[in-house]
């Protein structure tokens, strides 16, 4: 009698639209896999780097001059905490920004763990350590490879790629370029000559004057002490400590460059274990089409200027700039082709751009540089990479 | 291709039995149910129906009649929400005198007739019995088995799939009704002159599997094909690739490829016509979803969906969402006044005590999975963004009426974009 009506009134139910159940894959736990995977790939590197001193105290190369001046300005501490440090500082910022923007501006998206993977990014891509073979040591400013000087380059690259490439570009619909790999170019951009295009990458040959350093427009092999393979050796291999083998430093580890590709073999495992946890979440035929790319353009090289087709593959193929990019950064989702043909296209452009670049600009890591102009002809690739549907 | 594989929730419904859900005290049934012209009603308020009477049709060419599935009294020409075309249409509402009087609308014929029966014969018992596609389109079956005498049918395919997550209905009919699914198969192997059979189902059917076997494996040119088949592959067109391997141009019918892709249920209803001059008046309906005892009933259709609730001792106050038709192209329904339709394959609910808050929509992150999960190979991401501009232009020079509306690109979208809905919304 007395609470009838409520009885007899059924309430409101929900409407939507089909279809009425969703999968289990989420943005935030795409963003999460990923995040994961690239903190296994910190945590591997980290403790594989942690037994290397940066600056190198007992580096063989090095005088006594110039070592007092780098310890003056240079923090002596393994190389691996100051990847942590880097890999703290960087997803700090980058989650803290993306919560300031959030809370200052009420229609922009707070998307913690999409911030925490872009300050991963930025840290494992940011080159540290100094070359054991670094011995005109005044012609690289290796500050900015060392603490405390890198941690502020990491913030600031973190911070400008999030606030301006992630952020402001995202803010016009679709973003153009890469963040990471925009903001690292503009923000070591002083640097130009001496980090991205270093001196004896550039200036090697006897003809030109320089060190007799072998250039990749050339013979490349590993015969002898003047050898690309010698001096490649010289550059990954722990200061100070005997020069592992080529074979195992492209592979297995290097001791400079990129921390985000200083084990080959780690990123292999990682980005495959990620790539079948994702699946097509993942852009998968851009890693598959950039490294193929990579390859066939190392043997054209190969027949180009001769030596050693292996060498000359590995190089290419696991120098960190290019395994990690490929894997990591050629497949962010925003800033790659939405079509299938697309995504095959830009990945083959990638890899042939990045040979190209790294060959006659003796930029190594080119494929940075590579990432960000094959960025720009994404809004054409999805023009051109409709396929035609069922039955048509 | 490979397919998204979209889990079901089927494990108790599709081993519970039929059961006979009781005649309701009123019957609304609505006018509308089929994809293609209205009807007008046959009856006015206070007339005296019987079982089985024809109560409203149309002169149009494309229509199927409904009838009466009770005896009793029409007592109001009204609305009432009908899921098919999800807004509210007009409906017969027949009060139940008990008295179950049979009307004899149709002229049935023995098994030993089939063959002597002319096709146009058999065409007209399943006009008259009101039969349209009860897989969920809804179209006449008796245009749908007329295809042009230019086009000859090679292949009869029995979509036994059932790919919808939650519906149980096909599945019960194969395991209980297989004898009279192949009296049903030879009807529409009369009409269209003997084409080969395929009755594809999948592997997971397992209890479906050996009767269809029994049932028509020495049958001539029959075979039975149990399949690793996705979701996806429920529609009909995606269903002949995987099974022929060619794609039939969205430009084209089924039938100028040679084939008909027929449902299950739907061929159960032929046989019930044609042998036993039953007119389409119930159907088995899975009440399957966030409830304790799953079930498949067969309902007279115009029973109120709030009947079975009430039946079932449900909690209404419990229940958040009711979705008729299937969780992924089916509707979420506003009222449980609404009745069952012959299109109604299974009812839903959700409750509110296992509602898990929803992501919100959230901007795209181009993971482009929606694009490698199409299973019609469209870029819905694209279309859509067209859509929202808009620029129809656009959208339409990415086929967006190719849409087949499996909703996949919905289910696979991390940002929960509404893809599927929109698109269908545009054609």
């Amino acid at each position: 009698m007395t609470n009838n009506s409520s009885v007899e009134k059924p309430k409101d139910l929900v409407v939507s639209s089909p279809p009425q159940i969703t999968g289990t894959m989420s943005k935030t736990r795409v963003m999460t896999y990923t995040f994961v995977a690239l903190l296994i790939i910190t945590i591997i590197t980290a403790i594989m780097w942690w037994p290397v001193m940066a600056p190198p105290v007992d580096a063989l190369y090095i005088s006594e001059e110039a070592m007092s001046s780098l310890l003056a300005s240079c923090l002596v501490m393994p190389l691996g905490a100051v990847l942590l440090l880097n890999a703290l500082i960087a997803v700090g910022v980058a989650v803290l920004s993306d919560f300031l923007i959030g809370k200052a501006a009420a229609d922009s998206e707070v998307n913690t763990m999409s911030a925490a993977v872009f300050g991963l990014i930025v840290a494992l891509c940011y080159s540290i350590g100094v070359p054991s073979m670094a011995s005109g040591i005044e012609m690289m400013p290796i500050e900015a490879l060392c603490a405390p000087l890198c941690f502020i380059f990491v913030a600031l690259t973190s911070f400008i790629g999030l606030v301006v490439f992630k952020k402001l570009q995202g803010m016009k619909g679709r973003k153009l370029v890469n963040p990471a790999a925009t903001a690292k170019l503009l923000v070591l951009l002083p640097f130009l000559s001496s980090i991205f295009l270093v001196k004896e990458h550039w200036s090697s040959s006897y003809e030109l004057g320089g060190l007799g350093m072998p250039q990749l427009a050339g013979v490349v092999d590993r015969v002898g002490d003047m050898s690309f393979g010698t001096y490649i050796r010289g550059c990954y291999s722990i200061p100070g400590k005997d020069l592992g083998s080529f074979e195992s430093l492209m592979i297995l580890g290097k001791y400079h460059g990129w921390p985000g590709g200083a084990s080959s073999i780690a990123v292999i495992i990682v980005g495959v274990a990620l790539i079948f946890l994702l699946r097509n979440y993942f852009k998968w035929k851009i890693t598959a089409t950039y490294f193929g790319s990579v390859a066939v353009m190392s043997l054209i090289m190969t027949g180009i200027y001769g030596g050693d087709p292996m060498t000359r593959l590995l190089f290419e193929l696991f120098i960190g700039s290019s395994i990690f990019l490929g894997f990591f950064m050629a497949t962010d989702p925003a800033t790659t082709p939405y079509t299938r043909n697309g995504q095959i296209i830009f990945g083959i452009g990638l890899g042939i751009l990045t040979v190209i670049i790294q060959t006659y600009m003796n930029f190594f890591g080119g494929a940075l540089l590579a990432l960000v102009i094959m960025n720009l002809t994404v809004p054409l690739l999805d023009r051109i990479g409709i396929h035609k549907p069922f039955g048509r | 291709m490979p397919y998204e594989h979209i889990k079901e929730v089927k494990e108790q419904a599709r081993i519970t039995p039929i059961e006979t859900f009781p005649d309701p005290k009123t019957a609304i049934v609505i006018l509308n149910q089929h994809s293609g012209k209205p009807l007008s009603p046959l009856v006015a308020v206070d007339d005296i129906v019987a079982i089985g009477q024809k109560i409203a049709d149309s002169k149009e060419r494309i229509s199927s009649p409904v009838h009466s599935p009770i005896s009793g009294k029409v007592v109001k020409i009204g609305n009432i929400y009908n899921h098919c075309l999800e807004t509210f249409t007009d409906a017969i509402f027949i009060e139940n005198d008990g008295k179950k009087t049979k009307a004899n609308a149709l002229s049935p014929i023995s098994e030993a007739e089939l063959q002597k029966t002319k096709p146009v014969d058999l065409l007209n018992i399943i006009h008259e019995a009101g039969i349209i596609g009860l897989g969920g389109a809804g179209f006449p079956t008796h245009i749908k088995l007329a295809p042009p005498a230019e086009f000859p049918i090679k292949n009869l395919v029995v979509n036994a799939t059932e790919g919808e997550p939650y519906d149980t209905a096909d599945e019960r009919l194969l395991v209980e009704k297989t004898a009279n699914l192949l009296r049903g198969v030879n009807v529409i192997k009369r009409i269209l002159g003997n084409p080969k059979v395929t009755i594809a189902t999948k592997v997971s059917k397992v209890e479906a599997i050996p009767k269809l076997q029994e049932v028509f494996g020495n049958e001539p040119d029959t075979t039975v094909v149990a399949g690793h088949f996705k979701y996806q592959q429920g529609d009909a067109s995606v269903l002949q690739k995987a099974l022929f391997g060619y794609e039939t141009p969205p430009t084209k019918r089924s039938y100028e490829m040679g084939c008909i892709v027929q449902n299950v249920a739907t061929i159960n209803a032929i046989a019930n016509a044609v042998f036993d001059g039953e007119p389409l008046i119930s159907r088995v309906v899975a009440f399957n979803g966030e409830i304790a005892q799953p079930k498949n009933l067969l309902v007279k259709i115009g029973t109120p969906i709030s009947d079975i609730f009430a039946q079932n001792n449900i909690d209404m106050n419990d229940v958040r969402q009711v979705v008729v038709g299937g969780v992924m192209m089916g509707h979420a329904i506003p009222t449980t006044e609404a009745p069952i339709t012959k299109r109604s394959s299974s009812i839903i609910p959700f409750s509110e005590s296992n509602y898990k808050k929803e992501q919100k929509q959230t901007a795209c992150i181009h993971c482009s999975k929606c694009i490698s999960a199409c299973p019609v190979k469209l870029h819905p991401i694209l279309i859509y963004n067209a859509i929202m501009k808009p620029d129809m232009e656009t959208a339409e020079k990415l086929w967006n009426k190719d849409c087949i509306g499996c909703g996949t690109c919905s289910y696979v979208c991390p940002s929960r974009i509404p893809l599927a809905s929109a698109i269908m919304a545009s054609r």
